[in-house]
């Protein structure tokens, strides 16, 4: 039943048995320990498991991981470079956007696909670009500051 | 007060880099060494008596390695709220980890543990139950009526308590009202929303001692209950304290079903054993109980309160729980408290029905009384002619008036006069138009919702925990440990607590660290609640702080030939008052308590002084000296199409009675984060029930709808009006739950101004606008 397939996360390679209906985000948490993407809902409807598939944010939940083979995979774990926070990172610490933090590394993995679209983007673009991305705890708006910030400290 | 160097300055909070690098130490991550994973069969009906349960096929699944049934597991009532006894008389102790009867759908009647969830799950299917359905009833005033579904043995009409609660005389009042306003008003059923679900892995020994991690509000709770449930003695359970939780609101206040299964399991297995939930299974474990208030009020021609009767009826669903509870807070400071009333009666009754179990949130009753209290004051005000904010601030208790619920107190730090006029002036009340009277499809509208008195934490309250400890103790870097049971939820605990820590031994904050805890080693907390953790943990840390300091001042003193008293310790240095010169660093007094009693010198060895040595420590556990009383006002505008039903949150203004602000940055994140939850519930947040198998219909997100970044409003103000609570660790009391108990009725006063149409039912969709404008 199970497959052997390769998967790129984070510019590594990895090959690994998975069955079809393994979702990206079991194989990323349970197989890997790539334990920054979270589950929050496994339906769909949270956002706690985006990551970046081919610079795109993803539901990993939603996502086979047999689907996703040779296409580049970036999760939480591989964002910031030399071991440095990515500007997103800084920015969410900089601006209170952390509280529970559960919801945090799936909306920084949105953010980062707006940022690396449009550079300085406005309230209504990062409101619309983290809708998918539910946060109980901060209602957003630190949130929207923080990227807001990352994306002034990127210009 | 005395001077503050930390407190007042948003500093980074010390667990954010770990969560923005992907949060390592939620307990959904805690993985043990030959852990098992363990699922839980759920009755598909409201109310069924168990005939016979098969689970021979389940344990011959390879991979499984138990089962558990109603059978295996001891028949011990409980109540499963953490911060009560859990024999405490004011509670119901109602609740089985499993039994014969199911009393709504979705109460767990097996579990299996096996090598994985999947395996779990499979066998799940294997299990043959025979139900013989009972009649259900899910409606509160028709499981009171003659003939209805008894749902517990012994309970009277289905009512598990209640309250009644007189002051004066209030029928004498009503007859000298004059004028009398009456109405019903209707809260919904709804979940928290905490985005880290229910989670346990427990552990056993061969000695039977169990090892807990949870995702959960309480410790040595979790401790009570769980060893209670069990039938065993409470020192064979320890809970470790997980570093944060993501996200409980209250949701996380009781024990689950998931911890007494994942132990008994363990104790099967001698295997660590892990329960996560479902989303699903989150929606049904605890919500914010729905309540039906009557309120009939007595106004004299001044426009001032004369009498005051309600009666609050609350939907507890299968198992009393936090509703024993709920009910008085609700009573007293979401109705009775609220304004000074001479004359009041109120009667609650918590009633049993066929609906899901409730569960602490925000608010605790008072979102449920408020929506009901400062929705009728609007309509009061319109009938009579009275501006709501002169009527408000004609009403209210002023600043030195004796506490209404602890009256050994006075409300010495009250604040309410200065929000109310703060936040007027703020959202431009006076441009505020008449109801109704804007033009166009799309119409504008202002509305306020107060909650004027609050708690900081329970004392006062019969059968609740109230006290707490710390453990501080310096390190020979200068820094120091704090230690506590308090579990962060999200809302910053660790970070107010480290504040209140350096402010206190005059170290920075980030010279602060929050380290680990668990049920062996720390002093009793009551749980992260009831608003409470700023000032009743923070008294408890500044006191260990203080012992600390203390036993610092006086290993220093005779470093510097000084006595304790005449020496203080200022940005990591002790010195001498007065003369700054003369000092030394925190690291090198520390140092020096910790070192051998002869030391390696140039000289050679040098002794030093016995009475100096011994690691620099402070304990403390205690009861907080007070329970002093924030307030609360809000402002929202609000723009209704009128053709559509849809409302727009344009504006919202806060003002914050919250005594001396400690994170101004945390504060107005809770804030924030708190109207989503208010407008949640006021505009679109509803855990919806199939009428007849009363089977959960909105048990994902894409069916319970919560408000999303694109609905937000753009900006919410907070105003923090300070003032100085004398028994309040630096000057603070509290602040976390007005923010959510508000937002309901401010929206619905707002809707009214802007259309006219009045909505007594939450939440208050575009339908139930549309029907009041005559367009549905
Ligand atoms: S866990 Fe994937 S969207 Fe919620
Ligand atoms: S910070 Fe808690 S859910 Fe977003």
């Amino acid at each position: 039943m199970k497959q052997l397939i390769s998967l790129e996360i984070n510019g590594e390679v990895h090959e690994l048995a998975v069955a079809p209906q393994d979702s990206l985000l079991r194989v990323l948490r349970e197989d890997l320990g790539l334990i920054g993407t979270k589950k929050g809902c496994d339906s769909g409807g949270c956002g706690s498991c985006t990551v970046n598939v081919e610079g795109k944010a993803v539901y990993s939940c939603m996502t086979y991981a047999m689907s996703v083979q040779d296409r580049p995979i970036v999760t939480i774990e591989g964002v910031g470079e030399n071991g440095k926070l990515d500007p997103l990172q800084q920015a969410f610490i900089d601006a209170g956007a952390v509280q529970c933090g559960y919801c945090t590394c799936g909306t920084i993995m949105a953010a980062r696909e707006l940022l690396a679209t449009v550079s300085s983007p406005d309230e209504e673009q990062i409101r619309h670009a983290i809708a998918g991305n539910l946060c109980r705890c901060t209602g957003y708006q630190k949130i929207v500051d923080a990227i807001k910030l990352a994306a002034a400290n990127s210009a | 007060m005395t001077n503050r160097s930390v407190l007042g300055n948003s500093v980074p909070r010390p667990d954010a880099l770990d969560k923005v690098t992907g949060g390592k130490q939620f307990p959904v991550n805690v993985v043990l060494p030959g852990m098992l994973h363990a699922k839980l069969l759920r009755s598909p009906y409201p109310h069924a008596r168990i005939v016979s349960i098969d689970a021979g096929a389940a344990e011959k699944l390879p991979g499984v390695k138990a089962v558990l049934l109603p059978q295996d597991v001891p028949q011990r009532k409980y109540c499963p709220v953490y911060f009560v006894p859990t024999l405490a008389p004011s509670m119901v102790q109602d609740m089985l980890i499993m039994s014969d009867t199911v009393r709504y759908a979705g109460q767990p009647v097996a579990a299996v543990a096996a090598t994985s969830a999947g395996i779990a799950e499979q066998a799940l299917e294997l299990i043959e139950v025979e139900y013989e359905e009972l009649p259900a009833v899910f409606d509160p005033d028709a499981a009171m009526a003659d003939g209805a579904p008894v749902i517990h043995a012994g309970t009277e009409k289905n009512v598990a308590v209640n309250p009644v609660i007189s002051f004066g005389d209030v029928e004498a009042a009503f007859e000298k009202a004059e004028h009398i306003f009456e109405g019903t008003y209707q809260t919904q059923r709804v979940h928290t929303c905490y985005m880290e679900p229910r989670v346990c892995v427990v552990d056993s020994d061969v000695a039977g001692n169990l090892t807990v991690h949870s995702s959960m509000q309480h410790l040595f709770g979790l401790r009570e209950k769980l060893a209670f449930a069990l039938d065993m003695p409470e020192g064979k359970v320890k809970v470790i304290k997980p570093a944060y939780i993501g996200g409980g609101f209250g949701g996380k206040l009781d024990i689950g079903y998931i911890e007494p299964v994942a132990a008994l399991l363990s104790l099967k297995t001698g295997r660590p054993v892990r329960i996560e939930q479902t989303r699903y299974e989150d929606f049904i474990s605890t919500t914010r109980n729905p309540i039906k208030v009557y309120l009939k009020t007595g106004i004299s021609k001044e426009g001032r309160f004369v009498a005051r009767y309600a009666e609050s009826t609350l939907d507890c669903g299968a198992h009393a729980t936090h509703g024993a509870e709920v009910i008085n807070v609700h009573g007293m400071f979401g109705i009775l408290l609220t304004y000074p009333c001479p004359d009041q009666h109120w009667e609650g009754k918590t009633v049993y029905t066929n609906n899901i179990i409730g569960g602490g949130y925000r608010g605790y009753g008072s979102p449920q009384g408020a929506f009901a209290v400062e929705s009728q004051i609007d309509e009061i005000c319109e009938e009579l002619g009275f501006d709501p904010v002169e009527f408000r601030l004609n009403n209210s208790y002023q600043q030195g008036d004796p506490h209404p619920f602890n009256p050994a107190a006075k409300l010495d730090s009250y604040r309410f006069q200065d929000c109310l006029q703060q936040a007027a002036e703020r959202i431009d009340w006076s441009s505020r138009k008449p109801a109704g009277s804007d033009q166009g499809v799309r119409k504008r509208g202002i509305g306020l919702g107060c909650q004027p008195l609050w708690v900081s934490g329970c004392v006062g309250f019969p059968d609740i925990y109230e006290h707490s400890g710390a453990i501080v103790k310096l390190n020979r870097d200068g820094t120091a440990d704090l230690s506590t049971a308090t579990v962060d939820l999200g809302s910053g605990q660790i970070t107010t607590l480290c504040m209140i820590a350096a402010e206190e031994l005059g170290l920075a904050a980030d010279q602060v660290r929050m380290t680990y805890a668990d049920t062996d080693t720390v002093p009793f907390d009551a749980p992260s609640h009831a608003s409470r953790v700023t000032y009743s943990a923070g008294n408890a840390v500044k006191a260990a702080a203080g012992e600390a300091k203390q036993r610092l001042l006086e290993v220093a003193g005779g470093l510097l030939e000084a006595g304790p008293d005449d020496l203080e310790v200022r940005a990591g240095m002790v010195c001498v008052k007065g003369s700054p010169d003369v000092k030394i660093r925190v690291a090198d007094v520390v140092e020096r308590a910790e070192a051998p009693f002869v030391v390696m010198t140039e000289e050679g060895p040098q002794p030093t002084n016995l009475a100096e040595k011994g690691t620099i420590i402070g304990l403390s556990s205690m009861a907080p000296p007070a329970n002093p009383s924030p307030a609360t006002v809000e402002f929202v505008e609000v723009e209704v199409d009128t053709e559509t039903g849809q409302v727009d949150v344009l504006r919202v203004v806060f003002a914050h009675d919250l005594g001396k602000l400690i994170h101004p940055a945390g504060a107005e994140g809770q804030v924030e984060g708190g109207f989503q939850q208010g407008m949640g519930y006021a505009l679109m947040e509803n855990l919806v029930f199939d009428a007849d198998s009363g089977a959960c219909l909105s048990s994902d997100f894409l069916d319970y709808k919560m408000p999303t970044a694109v609905e937000m409003p753009v900006k919410i103000e907070s105003i923090f009006i300070e003032s100085d609570e004398p028994t309040g660790p630096f000057g603070a009391k509290s602040l976390s739950e007005p923010c959510v108990t508000v937002p309901a009725p401010a929206i619905a006063n707002a809707i009214y101004n802007a259309t006219g149409v009045r909505v007594r039912e939450l939440p208050i969709t575009p339908e139930k606008i549309l029907t009041g404008l005559g367009r549905l």
